[in-house]
């Protein structure tokens, strides 16, 4: 739906994150071509997400909310 | 690999000074090595750092319902694209920047009605079609008590909605709920030692070049490694039998980040004035029997 406010697991902030991440995964794509792996890995590096905790809640979320907001 | 841990070593009622040494500190994140303590100490100081840290968080949350107008007299709905319980729920887990001489409800003067020197309001009114930002929180009081961060999603508005809330936070603890919780990510592992004789390993040298901050001692004869700071090729030293480890089970290497309502360094040294205090808990409630 919306992307989780913390980390299920340990409570880091990972919202913001998810926000900065799927804009520059936006930049890559607009260049017509998909992230390599090694991309997706040094960009959440980069936006100081290490642990796989906080990286899972941000490669496996899908965003739901623009899906269900005609409906409210 | 031989594998050897130092004991402390101490006689009855004998202590080691404990010292401690700052390895790297940002605003949000420190590393520190502590000597001298025993992996109980070790431990009870993670689980204060997680969840006795008294901070700031939204704990309720007003909403109003019915139509909201704006200056030009434009209708806007408050129903949102999400439950009021999920959004109330997002908004207490923001991070505040927290003032940490507050009250805490129950012990505050005003006997836990609320006042201002335990309870902190925000607000936010803001029309669609945009993105409800935590940076939209207004803090009504202390203009200083700001989210710590102003871009984390709380709900998306659609034309012709509107929200209008008001918040109340209040002061916890991470044991009661997350939104207390004021650190992330606790470790600590041991100071660790590889012991490489130079004559049965000629790969040090590779070692050595690439991590030069982690030698601790050379002689003619051997080398000393450390992986305290986390240089990876330290790290291959492990895949040869010939290479000793040392483990010391006195000295301890933590690291933690904050959500941003302090500073790390601040948290640490709550949490190691905090240490002593609860022990003391444990203390007075133990009663000798009659």
């Amino acid at each position: 739906m919306i992307i989780p406010v913390r980390c299920f697991s340990c409570g880091k902030v990972v919202a913001s994150d998810y926000v900065k991440f799927s804009d520059r995964i936006k930049d890559i794509r607009s260049n017509g071509r998909e992230p390599t792996p090694e991309e997706i890995s040094s960009t959440l590096d980069d936006l100081n997400v290490h642990r796989y905790c906080c990286r899972r809640m941000i490669l496996s979320h899908t965003d739901l909310i623009d899906e269900v907001l005609p409906f409210s | 690999m031989t594998e050897q841990r130092r004991k402390v070593e101490r006689g009855e009622g004998e202590y080691n000074l404990m010292s401690l040494k700052i390895l790297k500190a940002e605003d949000r994140f420190i590393k520190f090595s502590i000597d001298g303590i025993t992996p109980t100490i070790a431990n009870a100081l993670r689980r204060t750092l997680l969840d006795d840290i008294p901070k700031l968080a939204i704990d309720k949350v007003i909403f109003h319902h019915g139509q909201i107008r704006d200056r030009e007299g434009n209708v806007y709905d408050s129903s949102l694209p999400l439950f009021d319980e999920i959004v109330a729920h997002r908004l207490s887990l923001v991070p505040l920047v927290s003032d940490p001489k507050m009250n805490f409800r129950e012990e505050c003067a005003c006997e836990g009605k609320g006042c201002p020197l335990c309870t902190m309001s925000y607000s936010i009114n803001k029309i669609g079609p945009a993105v409800v930002t935590s940076g939209d929180l207004q803090p009504m009081g202390n203009p200083d008590l700001t989210p710590a961060d102003p871009d984390i999603p709380i709900v998306k508005l659609g034309p012709k909605q509107a929200i209008l809330v008001t918040g109340e936070a209040i002061m916890g603890r991470g044991k009661t709920h997350t939104k207390w919780q004021a650190t992330s990510g606790v470790f600590y592992k041991y100071h660790r030692e590889f012991v490489v004789t130079k004559s049965e390993l000629e790969n040090w040298t590779s070692v050595k070049e690439k991590c030069p901050l982690s030698v601790i001692s050379e002689d003619s004869k051997t080398i000393r490694f450390t992986d305290d700071d986390g240089c990876k090729a330290v790290r291959q030293l492990l895949d040869y039998p010939s290479v000793k480890v040392i483990e010391d089970d006195t000295q301890f290497i933590f690291q933690f980040e904050t959500d941003g309502s302090y500073k790390a360094i601040d948290v640490l040294e709550y949490a190691l004035k905090r240490l002593p205090q609860r022990l003391n808990t444990l203390l007075e409630s133990l009663t000798t029997p009659d």
